[in-house]
């Protein structure tokens, strides 16, 4: 079964806000992060992702600090208070949408004959 | 090996970020943010895979395949680059906006002083439009910023609309009172030269974002269908 591109569609602020929970990334590690989570699934085109980040970071969501290594500009994320919160509600409403797909979904029953 | 040094691993990465440059389009700051942004992640992935072995050539070639086309990228950019300009021009006005409107109320304002809203209103005919600016200005910026966790986000485009729409407030409110002030014979104050010469700047700067506003490119949505480039089967 093909996995279809809407599906991600309203996940990928709760996505890139999961991976930055245990720490501070820059940009490409968030997405190497994002494609190692989800053993390659979620193989985004990687300057596609930094457009996200940004969003988030005017949202409130995440913040970025500029450092210099190796001699390069480099833009580290980390994650805010009120993204902390954001992803809690995202968790939380996850939970409740999976639980009741799988209910429907998982069972495998097969509808009674006609 | 340092991909930023090396022969192999440069021309891509630099030819690659001369093509995301030429068909990025906003605020300058914000670009060279984005290319630096850009050219970070690219050499870190070269690095990766000369690491794991690869040639540095052919890894300077991946990673900009792996970071997607030039256009699909700038493409996903685009929006936030309309979002950045309008927000960047909204709070120019929000923050010039006092500065000019004391000048003027200090030389135009009902006397004796509290006579109420309409007497306000003769003596200052724009109090109506900078209101319809202000307003506009805060829910532009509200909606693009750290409220739209709780409020509807304002898509680039209609921020952009905003954006001209308060230009043009400003614009007409800034001839309005100048007409307003010319024919009262306030020119001649000090303060009035200070006020008209603050609405002139405002004025061509107004003209500057309508005109902006009105040939900013029109890019198609970027849907999630040139986001996920790899389907599994399940």
């Amino acid at each position: 079964m093909a996995m279809r591109p809407e599906l991600l569609k309203g996940h990928v602020d709760a996505l890139l806000l999961a991976v930055l929970e245990p720490g501070p990334q820059h940009g490409y590690a968030v997405i190497e992060s994002l494609r190692a989570g989800s053993n390659g699934t979620l193989d985004l085109p990687t300057g596609t992702v930094y457009p996200a980040l940004h969003r988030l970071e005017r949202a409130g969501l995440i913040g970025s600090d500029w450092e210099t290594v190796g001699g390069r500009r480099r833009r580290t994320y980390h994650l805010t208070t009120a993204g902390r919160a954001a992803l809690g509600e995202h968790r939380a409403l996850w939970d409740e949408f999976s639980i009741a797909v799988s209910a429907l979904l998982g069972g495998g029953t097969k509808p009674a004959p006609a | 090996m340092n991909p930023s040094t090396g022969s192999g691993a440069e021309t891509p990465i630099q030819v690659y970020l001369d093509e995301v440059a030429a068909r990025l389009y906003g605020p300058r700051r914000a670009r060279t943010r984005i290319l630096a942004e850009l050219r970070d992640g690219l050499e870190q992935a070269v690095a990766d895979r000369t690491d794991r072995g690869e040639p540095a050539g052919r890894a300077a070639t991946a990673a900009t395949a792996e970071f997607g086309a030039p256009d699909v990228v700038t493409a996903a950019f685009a929006g936030e680059l309309a979002t950045a300009y309008a927000r960047q021009t909204l709070i120019t006005y929000v923050a010039t906006g006092p500065l000019v409107g004391i000048c003027w109320l200090l030389l135009l304002h009902p006397d004796p002083w509290r006579t109420g809203l309409a007497a306000s209103i003769t003596a200052i005919p724009v109090l109506p439009l900078i209101a319809a600016g202000l307003a506009t200005s805060a829910g532009a910026l509200a909606t693009t910023g750290r409220l739209m966790r709780w409020l509807p986000e304002t898509s680039p485009g209609r921020a952009l609309a905003a954006t001209a729409t308060v230009a043009g407030l400003t614009m007409a409110g800034d001839l309005i009172i100048i007409g307003v002030a010319g024919h009262s014979g306030f020119l001649t104050r000090p303060l009035a030269v200070i006020a008209v010469t603050a609405g002139l700047a405002r004025i061509a700067y107004s003209l500057r974002t309508i005109l902006s506003v009105g040939t900013w490119p029109r890019r198609p949505a970027l849907g999630l269908k040139h986001l996920l480039r790899r389907r599994t089967t399940g």
